[in-house]
């Protein structure tokens, strides 16, 4: 028997039936990166046991697990007390355990009772029954509760409504266990409360539903249970009845920073601009942002996933085109221009930018390091014009970067992680640009080269540059952020300096919107 | 460590090993061939014909390559060498030579801006843009050239396509011309890196502020040139008008391109491996003509040729 | 009901578009052409587009699937080259035969390879054009009694292009409305991904999409050549690109998982009714595939498609 079991043996109270889901000794790696290490956790039956914690805390990883999208690299699954092999997420639909995704995937060509049954549809004379579809769509809507017409289109439903088809899928398939993966995150309040009573009746019906949120709010509201993890590591799991905001709050974060961080700067509230945003509005229905970068200064855009901070940079770096405000560039020898909102004009005025997806968006895989650098180089060049690529400062720059490869004609594709991360932000330090917009710094990257990309960053800064970044890891943002800026709904809810900020206090105004003043106070 | 090492440097040098464009071994199988059957082949007059034979599909290639290193495609060809011929030699375009070749480049860009407009623009297909713009032009063509009895080819083509400097014909020296520039100019220029960059990932090309839609308009409205090119030596060699002219283009331009290494979805290749497989398919129909192989072979094996390189560099680059 | 035909997401196609294009040239040619509303210029019309309504419906359910295939018009030419010259017993069962094994190698390449379908039919539709070149080099030959007689013997006295034009349609949407292949179609062609999530195969029914595909190309090939009653290696060359103008003209959405069969109806009837159109007005036959060419220009232009090339 394992700890965290016979904690949840005592949380199990009125609500919670025998033993359902047990995760023992499970281990996950992906490739050098440790994403979950040795979790052991069990759930019950009629129970909604919340899985919590910082961004990138594993969380997600242990509910692919259990929904059969990843296997576990040791230890093992047991459902209803025997060990299980989730081969698929077929497997794991099969053995009755269902999903709801984040990234829902219904088909929006295909009606609501048609993706209810896809892949298992009712027959008769060898044809799909839809008569019989349609019944059988109607009693589960009855069964949960839900006002859903069978034969709307997918596409045509609203994301709370999608929703719903996917949990009735769950429950047309008599799953007896649901994983819902940050459901609420497009949800409005009304929708919120329909959701709470559907996950109420999946509870009473003797389910075990897992709830992936970081949102305290609703994890009071809902579940009976919550595990926090952290670092992929299964920190603790009690009853929800037993724990305050505060000690939920506590347990996510309260972890003394690494020390891999360079210095701070001490960028000066006089020092020059370096991009001035008035107004932007990234996308249609988004409240207009204003906020400053200087030079000097590395400003950190943070906030819970998908608040808005992946519009704005992207607005700022011309990816995607405003709806309305303007982006103003001051250049080091103080002419100021407006951005016109597209990447050409954006590298071409002298900022670089590294997107999350470096493999996608960032990199040209099969060409060499050489190649992948030298375009960055010619940012200004007419297309007719040599390419001239700079070799010996080439050279030099992967060597102060540290980048290990066999040499400058090494395909990029056959870098690690950490080193091409290095290659995509020396692309841009070639390029001479004097301002960064970096996405996640250090995504899949090892520790090692992720202490040598902050210093990069610094260093760039130091040198009169000025770095605007974002990253779901709030420690990246507390180690290397001279100013942090929490966005919340689209919106810029506080601002706070690096060097007092805390996991606390940016979660505290991410999750609640309290500016940061306020409850700096408080904290005191 | 060391393991992965040593496996890497093992797959790069197969890598190495197959990355050759097919089109080399092709050649020299082929060259086996005829040195052991027809040996009368490679006689040094024949070879010299068989290359001038294959100049006017090499500088169509030279356009085919362009495109598809940009993950496009051309097979507007025909209808270009069709309109070409038109423009040349119906009598209907009032003007001297130089007009006559000046309206035919012209009317080779206003193709390539086409083509480009819906593929940039619309976002079209880029294979259904250009067959129903080939069938376009095609279909124009032939109903105003119905009733007209072909007329002459400008002396200048006919000049270029038929004489000879020292015993070596004009016309491969021209594609040589053209081919060697263009491949220097795609290795030494901002152009050809950003080209390869598009084929290597089109989304971070269009991040990183590469000036993506530009360039392929640039490289559709050089394709359609250089299939004006190929038009001008084509209508030099026979002469006069023809609606024959350039039916194949475009297809076997496809063709040489897969053999000479272009690949879709990498992008990946060089100028000089489909100006061999150009070389290599041409020399492949007049071995085949020598062995009394007909119309019907051609087709079979050009088709065949296509799908197999098609099928073996999907496989390997899925590996 | 109507409004769910026009939804945005409905996987019909149709648009406002597809259904006025063939009302308003029925409407023009009813008055421009004066032997356009002829019993025996309908019939005509009808002939005319009964292969190409054949084919389309084998396009539509590739394009369906996501692909596309260009090698629809060689097959056509190769099952009539097979019937005037090979022993009129085994015609049928040879063209059947040589199509199931053309959509197999299309599906394969496709499906297993990865190859673009566009690259893969294409080459595939230049062999079988030589290989049609080989079996019979010239038009001509003599069809059998038995098999001209699909073409022109009356069943009730009604036109016999009807019956093929009914039983395609039935065969088709029985497959594509009522089938559980046809819906898991659908699904496959909208995303592959979420499809396989939802436990949908990929590989065997893409290539089954090929295979259909050739299928009816066969069928067309036999209608067509009982039709003229005389062998043509070259007759099909139009089918490939006319068919994917007619369905793109019908709604049918080439990136996969949209498109239905009225729309794929209404879009051969509006090109027959082009061609007809054409004709009557004395306009030549080049000038009309150029218009074709332009058509399918437009039609295309009308999807929406996130990515440039190919």
């Amino acid at each position: 028997m394992t700890d965290p079991g016979t904690l949840d043996h005592h949380a199990s109270g009125s609500s919670a039936g025998g033993e359902m889901v047990r995760f023992e000794g499970v281990t996950k790696r992906f490739g050098a990166n440790v994403a979950l290490k040795d979790v052991s956790l069990v759930g019950h039956a009629g129970s909604v046991h919340a899985v919590t914690g910082e961004n990138g805390a594993g969380k997600s990883t242990l509910m692919n697990l259990l929904a059969g999208v990843h296997q576990p690299s040791a230890g093992t699954i047991y459902l209803h007390g025997k060990p299980v092999v989730l081969a698929g997420p077929r497997a794991a639909q099969q053995a009755g355990i269902s999903t709801v995704y984040q990234e829902l995937t219904l088909l929006p060509n295909l009606t609501v009772a048609e993706n209810l049954y896809l892949g298992r549809e009712p027959r008769r004379l060898g044809m799909v029954d839809r008569s019989a579809m349609r019944r059988e769509a109607r009693s589960v809507f009855a069964r949960i509760e839900v006002d859903l017409d069978p034969d709307a289109h997918c596409g045509d439903l609203t994301i709370a409504q999608q929703q719903m088809v996917e949990i009735a899928k769950g429950v047309a398939v008599d799953a007896r266990v649901f994983i819902f993966d940050e459901p609420t995150a497009a949800l409005n309040g009304p929708e919120i409360e329909k959701l709470e009573r559907l996950i109420m009746s999946l509870k009473r019906g003797g389910n075990l539903v897992f709830y992936i949120s970081h949102r305290l709010d609703e994890i009071f509201r809902f579940c009976d249970t919550i595990s926090v993890m952290k670092d992929g590591s299964h920190v603790a799991t009690q009853p929800a009845s037993e724990l305050t905001r505060d000690t939920l709050v506590s347990l996510m974060v309260g972890r003394s920073l690494d020390r891999f961080f360079p210095h701070r700067g001490t960028v000066r509230p006089e020092a020059p601009l370096a991009i001035d945003v008035r107004g932007l509005v990234p996308v249609a229905g988004a409240p207009a942002v204003t906020f400053a970068l200087r030079r000097g200064e590395i400003l950190g855009l943070t906030g819970l996933e998908g608040q808005g901070q992946r519009e704005i940079i992207r607005a700022v770096a011309g990816q995607i085109a405003p709806v309305s405000g303007e982006v103003v560039h001051h250049a080091k020898d103080g002419t100021s221009t407006g951005l016109a909102p597209s990447p050409v004009a954006v590298a071409r005025t002298g900022i670089g930018f590294v997107p999350e997806d470096r493999k996608s968006e960032g990199l040209f895989l099969p060409l060499a390091i050489e190649r992948n650098i030298g375009i960055g180089m010619m940012r200004r060049s007419s297309i007719w014009s040599r390419a001239r690529i700079d070799r010996p400062r080439l050279t030099g720059l992967l060597e102060s970067m540290n980048v290990r490869a066999t040499g400058p004609q090494q395909e990029v594709q056959a870098l690690s992680g950490g080193n091409q991360q290095k290659v995509l932000i020396g692309r841009w330090l070639a390029a001479g640009v004097d301002i960064l917009l970096v996405e996640e710094p250090t995504r899949g990257v090892d520790v090692g080269a992720k202490s040598e990309i902050y210093t990069l960053l610094r260093a760039f800064a130091d040198d009169g540059g000025a770095v605007l970044m974002t990253s779901s890891e709030l420690s990246e943002h507390i180690g290397l952020c001279d100013r942090i800026l929490v966005v919340r709904e689209g919106r810029l809810v506080a601002e706070m300096p690096g060097a007092v900020a805390t996991e606390e206090t940016i979660m505290t105004s991410a999750l609640t919107g309290a500016p940061f003043r306020a409850h700096a106070g408080a904290a005191a | 460590m060391l393991d992965t090492a040593d496996r890497s440097r093992g797959s790069r040098l197969l890598n190495v090993a197959t990355a050759l464009p097919i089109a080399y071994a092709g050649t020299l199988i082929l060259l086996i061939c005829a040195y052991m059957f027809r040996p009368a082949l490679l006689s040094p007059l024949l070879l010299m014909l068989i290359i001038r034979q294959a100049a006017p599909l090499g500088v169509a290639v030279i356009g085919q390559s362009l495109c598809m290193r940009i993950l496009s495609i051309d097979l507007s060809f025909g209808g270009v060498a069709m309109g070409v011929s038109y423009i040349l030699t119906s009598g209907y375009v009032p003007g001297g030579e130089a007009v006559l070749i000046a309206c035919a480049l012209l009317f080779g860009a206003t193709v390539g801006l086409a083509n480009a407009f819906f593929i940039v623009r619309l976002r079209a297909s880029s294979v259904i843009v250009t067959l129903a713009m080939g069938l376009l032009l095609t279909g124009i063509v032939i109903a105003f050239s119905q009733f007209r009895a072909p007329g002459d080819a400008p002396a200048l083509l006919k000049y270029i396509g038929q004489s000879r400097i020292s015993g070596v014909p004009l016309a491969p020296l021209i594609w040589f011309a053209l081919l060697i520039p263009v491949a220097w100019f795609l290795k030494r220029s901002v152009l050809g890196h950003y080209i390869d960059a598009i084929g290597a990932n089109p989304r971070a090309a269009l991040a990183t502020g590469i000036p993506y839609g530009g360039i392929v308009v640039l490289v559709h409205v050089a394709s359609s040139l250089f299939a004006v090119f190929s038009a001008f030596l084509l209508v030099g060699f026979v002469g006069m008008g023809s609606l024959d002219i350039g039916r194949d283009l475009a297809l076997n331009s496809l063709a040489a391109v897969i053999l000479g290494g272009v690949t879709f979805g990498s992008g990946r290749g060089g100028v000089l491996g489909p100006a061999v497989a150009a070389f290599m398919l041409t020399f492949l129909f007049n071995l085949l003509t020598s062995f009394g192989l007909g119309e019907p072979s051609k087709l079979m094996l050009q088709g065949a040729i296509i799908a197999v390189a098609a099928i073996a560099y999907s496989a390997r680059t899925k590996t | 009901m109507i409004g769910r035909l026009f939804s945005r997401t409905s996987r019909s196609g149709i648009g406002i578009i597809t259904i006025a294009l063939p009302l308003s040239m029925f409407v023009i040619l009813s008055f421009t052409a004066s032997s356009f509303f002829t019993a025996q210029n309908l019939g005509n019309v009808g002939n005319q587009i009964t292969a190409l309504l054949i084919v389309s419906l084998g396009q539509l359910i590739v394009a369906i699937s996501g692909g596309v295939d260009l090698s629809v018009g060689s097959m056509l030419s190769l099952t009539s080259a097979i019937i005037v010259t090979f022993d009129p017993a085994i015609v049928v069962p040879l063209a059947i035969a040589a199509g199931c094994v053309l959509g197999t190698v299309n599906g394969i390449g496709v499906a297993i390879f990865g190859v673009h379908p566009l690259v893969m039919t294409l080459a595939t539709a230049t062999f079988v054009q030589g290989l049609t070149l080989l079996v019979s080099p010239v038009p001509g030959g003599v069809v059998a009694p038995a098999i001209e007689a699909l073409a022109h013997g009356r069943l009730f006295g009604l036109q016999p292009s009807l019956f093929w034009c009914a039983g395609a349609i039935l065969l088709c949407w029985l497959l594509l409305s009522r089938s559980a292949f046809g819906l898991r179609l659908y699904a496959l062609g909208a995303n592959p991904r979420n499809a396989s999530l939802n436990g949908v195969k990929v590989v065997g029914p893409i290539i089954t999409c090929y295979v259909l595909c050739s299928l009816s190309a066969v069928a067309a090939g036999i209608f067509l050549t009982a039709r003229v009653s005389t062998g043509d290696p070259t007759i099909g060359a139009a089918f490939g690109l006319d068919s994917i103008t007619a369905i793109a003209l019908g709604g049918v959405q080439l990136s996969g998982g949209v498109g239905s069969v009225p729309g794929v109806i209404l879009g051969v009837v509006t090109l027959g009714l082009a061609t007809n159109g054409m004709n009557l007005l004395g306009v030549s036959p080049f000038l009309r595939m150029a218009a074709t060419g332009l058509l399918l220009l437009g039609a295309v232009s009308l999807q929406r498609r996130k990515t440039i090339g190919v």
